[in-house]
């Protein structure tokens, strides 16, 4: 009995600490809502993807933007704060709120799975400006790799944070991250194909649906960025 | 009368102003109260004069509903004229409810947010079209965005293309409304998907029907299942093991003779390579879907699987025999005695006849707890496997913590079987070989009456023992051990060499191809599973009856625990031998003290505990062979 409890302790996953944050989720984030109208919650997603779809009555506020400038943020920093974002892993919020947390903040939630656990609960959702969908092929990353080396015209596109493609980029890619995305798209040419690249091949297909209304040529790199670094370590 | 008439007039004005208050109050509650009409479609179509919408629509499979059927929350046309007033967005799903329902959970839904229209987007236009290939129709919608080059030329794909209404479509596997997506980073990957579309390429290739259809085996899930692969799969522990699609791939699936297939001959090393590392080429003969009953493709499997079966019945079907003439003999003496009032000597000792004797010193007690362990933790971590199709496999395999912690564990005991069997083989050598003699007179050891090795007596005893379970002979006279205790202790040796062998070679069976060819996993797993269901089925019933609940010992025999029984029951049950000790002069040594209650107690509850829970697996067992 004794060897089996010490091989069972021995299996036990050591256990996580908890976030300095609290998890909430979808259903009681909407009963924090209706009970208190002016609740700040912030979809920490770009602006771009946060006005083609929200949860009705929170605001847009890029991740990056908090970690850059907390101050923009409410003042009070003992009021209810909630943040929220588009994966069911929510590291994007995460890294908002702990922003936050650090700024002083000391009521920030987040919202457990996203918006598509607020979606799977059948709530609704709210556009201001909704991207129309495009045609967007996505490409593996073992057949961009064969496109780079057999076409000139390609451009990459990555789409993530500065300090993500500081770590680490595809070669000869160009670095447009999505919370700038509106703005400064202006600056690739026209007349390349684009690649679009992020972190797991989420953000790619609206950022390439938002860039063939401007009348770009887009494809996007499926599975992103993993998808290209696990390709290079099996390789390797 | 002007007063009259003022009084008229006055009456008059008095019901004019009433009628002119009610017509006002009758307008302001028309207004309030009463719902506005919807604009008609002529009214809408006099700005959105597009031919969609005059001519397209009407023609469309929506054409009974007006515009604001779907377009609703516009109650003012002119407000909506100045752009004042905007329509609500488009519920698709108060009238198409179970799609809207499944939509819920569409990947496309949740991380990209698409609607309705996003894919149906000649929504105005749509018609219904009996001759339409929807299967078609799928491929080029989904492909517009995954343009899957791998599926379009793979089996299915292509089929689809040249009108094959059973080949999987986009749809089939993936899901329509409800497409699910397992990504590495929902952590659920890869057991949820391998499960997922092993249980979609399953609904179909199971299906007799549609496989008779295309010249296709509706084996093969059979099959499948059958391996190793597929029972782990079908435990509910996909994650481990290989799904259809690792390694028929996911899109790209052709038949093995097509080069490009991920089972042509050439391509196994890489594919079996990506779950398996460090294997000889020869691995790769393992058979993934091995049909035991195919004589010509699978010669060896097929002898293997003949041999097996032979051996489970005639086994079984002998000392099932053997047990039920006993139990019928035994049983008939009991009563017999009964009526005559006749008391077996064993029970009515007195003096000398109460002494205790030892019969199995400590150690063996002990090798032998070690051994029902052992044993109880093989077939409760193994038999899951075995029948993973059942309930309570799956309920069993939870309880170890998973398949994989259950693995452990089976290789756990297996190794402290495998410990126990090296030590067991080093006395038997010893016994023959004592220090000292070196070869001289083993072969006397070897058939003397304290060896365990059978000999003619054996054959005698055997002889008098069937006489005797029909009336027509005494019972022979057994010396230290019986003829079927002799069966027992070998049958322990084969079953190591069979269920053994077999295990060590399964256990890592890459390294075992340094050894065997790949083929020879597919009889090392027969072979492992048919001698583990014989082992159990013998010990829970043939080696329980012999020595626990046989009358006369009925319900367990304690002596293997307590290692001593009473001097009178040796005189019973071993005369040859208690006639051996006392011309040896050893008896006196065999002396010990009555067993304490402690030990008793302990012995007994281990012993029953162990029947009970064998009893229990025989059930179980016997459930599942005959209705699982």
């Amino acid at each position: 009995m004794l060897v089996l409890l010490v091989a069972l302790a021995a299996c036990a996953k050591p256990q996580e600490p908890a976030p300095p944050w609290r998890v909430i989720d979808a259903s009681t984030l909407r009963a924090m809502m209706a009970s208190d109208k002016e609740l700040p919650v912030f979809n920490t997603m770009s602006e771009l993807e946060c006005r083609d779809h929200r949860i009705p009555g929170t605001r847009c506020l890029a991740c990056e933007d908090v970690e850059n400038n907390p101050s923009i943020l409410p003042p009070d920093k003992g009021r209810d704060i909630v943040f929220y974002c588009e994966s069911a892993g929510c590291y994007r919020s995460c890294r908002a709120a702990g922003a936050a947390v650090k700024a002083g903040y000391r009521q920030v939630y987040v919202l457990q799975g996203g918006m598509p656990a607020w979606k799977q609960s059948g709530y609704t959702m709210e556009t201001i400006e909704r991207i129309p969908r495009g045609s967007i092929q996505s490409i593996r990353a073992a057949a961009l790799k064969q496109m780079l080396a057999e076409r000139k015209d390609l451009l990459l596109v990555d789409v993530r944070s500065e300090y993500l493609y500081k770590e680490e980029h595809i070669e000869g890619a160009v670095n447009i991250p999505m919370h700038r995305f509106s703005s400064s798209y202006a600056e690739i040419p026209l007349d390349r194909t684009l690649v679009l690249i992020d972190d797991r091949g989420f953000r790619t297909f609206l950022a390439g649906s938002y860039l063939e209304m401007k009348g770009y040529r887009v494809m996007r790199l499926f599975g992103g960025m993993e998808a290209w670094q696990e390709m290079q370590e099996k390789k390797q | 009368m002007e007063g009259l008439k003022g009084m008229n007039i006055a009456t008059g004005r008095h019901w004019s102003h009433l009628f002119s208050r009610a017509l006002v109050l009758l307008a302001a509650f028309a207004v309030i109260c009463l719902p506005v009409p919807a604009p008609a479609a002529q009214d809408c179509r006099f700005c959105h004069d597009e031919p969609l919408y005059r001519v397209d629509f009407n023609k469309s499979i929506h054409a009974g509903n007006g515009c604001t059927s779907c377009h609703v929350g516009i109650t003012d046309i002119e407000k909506h004229r100045d752009g004042k007033e905007k329509p609500a967005p488009v519920d698709c799903g108060s009238c198409h409810q179970e799609i809207a329902k499944e939509y819920r959970n569409n990947f496309h839904y949740i991380q990209e947010d698409f609607r309705c229209s996003d894919c149906h987007r000649n929504i105005h236009a749509i018609r219904q079209d009996k001759d339409r290939n929807v299967k078609l129709a799928i491929i080029e919608k989904c492909t517009e965005c995954h343009g899957n080059a791998d599926y379009t030329t793979s089996g299915h794909g292509e089929a689809v293309l040249k009108g094959n209404q059973d080949a999987a479509t986009c749809s089939d596997c993936h899901g329509l409304h409800n497409t699910r997506v397992f990504h590495t980073s929902l952590e659920r990957y890869p057991a949820e998907a391998r499960e997922f579309y092993t249980q979609k390429c399953k609904r179909c290739h199971a299906d007799s029907a549609m496989m008779k259809r295309n010249n296709l085996s509706d084996k093969m899930v059979a099959y499948y299942e059958s391996t190793y692969h597929g029972k782990v799969q079908e435990l509910g522990y996909p994650a481990p093991v290989a799904g259809c699609g690792d390694c028929h791939t996911k899109h790209n699936i052709l038949p093995k003779e097509d080069p490009r297939s991920s089972i042509y001959p050439d391509n196994l090393e890489a594919n079996c390579g990506r779950c398996h590392a460090g294997f000889h080429s020869r691995f790769l003969s393992y058979q993934a879907h091995p049909d035991y009953t195919d004589r010509a493709k699978y010669p060896a499997l097929y002898v293997t699987f003949l041999f097996m079966g032979a051996l489970l019945i005639g086994t079984l079907a002998f000392f099932w025999v053997h047990t039920i003439l006993w139990w019928r003999k035994v049983y008939w003496e009991h009563d017999r005695m009964e009526r005559e009032g006749i008391v077996p000597p064993s029970v009515l000792a007195t003096g000398e006849g109460l002494q205790q004797v030892e019969r199995f010193s400590v150690k063996y007690r002990i090798m032998h707890v070690l051994l029902v362990l052992s044993f109880f933790t093989l077939v409760l971590t193994g038999f899951p496997l075995k029948y993973a199709g059942t309930e309570w496999a799956a309920t069993l395999t939870r309880l170890w913590g998973g398949a994989h912690m259950a693995g452990l564990f089976h290789r756990g005991a297996a190794f402290l079987l495998i410990v126990g069997m090296t030590y067991v083989t080093f006395e038997s050598l010893q016994f023959l070989f004592p220090r000292g003699e070196g070869k001289k007179g083993w072969l006397g050891r070897l058939l003397g009456p304290d060896s365990l090795f059978p000999n003619l007596k054996d054959l005698q005893d055997f002889k008098s023992m069937i006489r005797w379970f029909f009336n027509k002979g005494e019972p022979p006279k057994f010396d230290r051990w019986t003829y079927w205790e002799k069966f027992d202790f070998l049958a322990v040796f084969w079953g190591m060499f069979a269920i053994g062998g077999s295990g060590i070679l399964l256990w890592k069976p890459e390294w075992s191809s340094y050894l065997v060819p790949g083929w020879v996993m597919n009889i090392a797993a027969l072979v492992h599973s048919e001698e583990a269901l014989l082992a159990a089925l013998f010990i829970f019933t043939i080696h329980f009856f012999n020595t626990h609940f046989i009358p006369n010992k009925f319900p367990m025999d304690r002596l293997i625990f307590t290692g001593t029984y009473r001097l009178e029951e040796l005189k019973e049950q071993r005369p040859l031998e208690y006639e051996r000790l006392i011309a040896e002069g050893r008896l006196e040594s065999m002396k010990r003290e009555h067993p304490s209650i402690p030990l008793k107690l302990i012995s007994a509850t281990f012993g029953l505990g162990s029947l009970l829970l064998g009893l229990f697996l025989t059930v179980t067992i016997m459930w599942s062979i005959l209705f699982g």
